[in-house]
């Protein structure tokens, strides 16, 4: 099959589909990376046993790696599927578009999440007390 | 909170000095002491507990004095150690409590035959260090 060449109308329609995709990804990239380096540091303070300094290293690296990961995902998804050439194409492109990075975005948040929950678990573990209580106590120590 | 953990273990048994080897080589956010049950040392130490002969349960003695025996005496040390403190936990809810002690208690009751079988013979194991009541460490 040829493939034909876009013009005029379905060539802008394209192209603003493409540019909508990207400003509205990087867009709510940019916001969750933000509302998760705002709200996750009290989190990160608290696995990592109130060792604040660690805790904001940690938190501005999870951002970097957030950026990192959902830039390149947006920038590689943006050829794939249909090419719009009229606005109903292009309403759809957009709204599969952005289906795809939000679930990317929260998949990538459940899984930060699960892990540094893992990690507070350990981490709380050296304070827990037993989880069973004694039969008796010795006399000597009772008195 | 609680520091150390001295647990009454049977001498005669290769499986449990076996098992002793492995719990002190594992890292503990508590002490663990072992002293062997029956010993004059465990009689000097805990009169209240009986000199005569071994017991025949698990029993684990934490520095506050509190007393554990069987399937808490197992939860006990396992909450000892570092990587098994979520298993303690597990083992000890109303869930998986029952099974534990069922466990345990057969554990416990068939330990002469499990060293036989597996051909643990308690001088193999022992430490050359004094038996009785060394502390970790």
């Amino acid at each position: 099959m040829e493939i034909q060449p876009l013009e005029g109308l379905a060539a802008s329609t394209t192209i603003w589909a493409y540019l909508a995709y990207l400003t509205a990804s990087v867009g709510l990239t940019v916001w969750v990376a933000h509302t998760l380096h705002r709200n996750g540091r009290i989190f990160l303070v608290d696995s990592f046993l109130g060792n604040e300094g660690l805790a904001d290293s940690v938190n501005h690296l999870l951002v970097v790696g957030f950026y990192l990961v959902n830039v390149g995902f947006v920038s590689l998804a943006l050829k794939y599927g249909i090419k719009p050439r009229n606005t109903v194409e292009g309403i759809e492109f957009f709204s599969t578009k952005i289906g795809m990075v939000l679930l990317v975005l929260g998949g990538m948040h459940f899984f930060n999440l699960y892990v540094f929950a893992t990690m507070r678990r350990k981490a709380m573990l050296k304070h827990q007390r037993p989880p069973v209580q004694p039969e008796g106590f010795l006399a000597a120590k009772r008195a | 909170m609680i520091q150390r953990l001295t647990v009454l273990t049977d001498a005669s048994c290769g499986f449990c000095i076996r098992c002793e080897g492995w719990l002190l080589r594992q890292p503990a956010f508590v002490e663990l002491e072992f002293c062997a049950a029956g010993s004059r040392e465990a009689a000097r130490r805990f009169p209240e507990l009986g000199t005569s002969g071994t017991p025949e349960e698990l029993i684990v003695i934490d520095d506050e004095g509190g007393i554990y025996r069987g399937a808490r005496a197992w939860i006990m040390c396992l909450w000892a150690l570092a990587e098994y403190r979520e298993w303690a936990g597990r083992l000890a809810s109303p869930l998986f409590l029952p099974f534990a002690r069922g466990a345990f208690a057969f554990v416990s009751s068939k330990r002469h035959t499990i060293s036989e079988l597996m051909g643990f013979e308690p001088e193999q194991f022992r430490r050359a260090e004094p038996p009785h009541c060394d502390a970790r460490g």
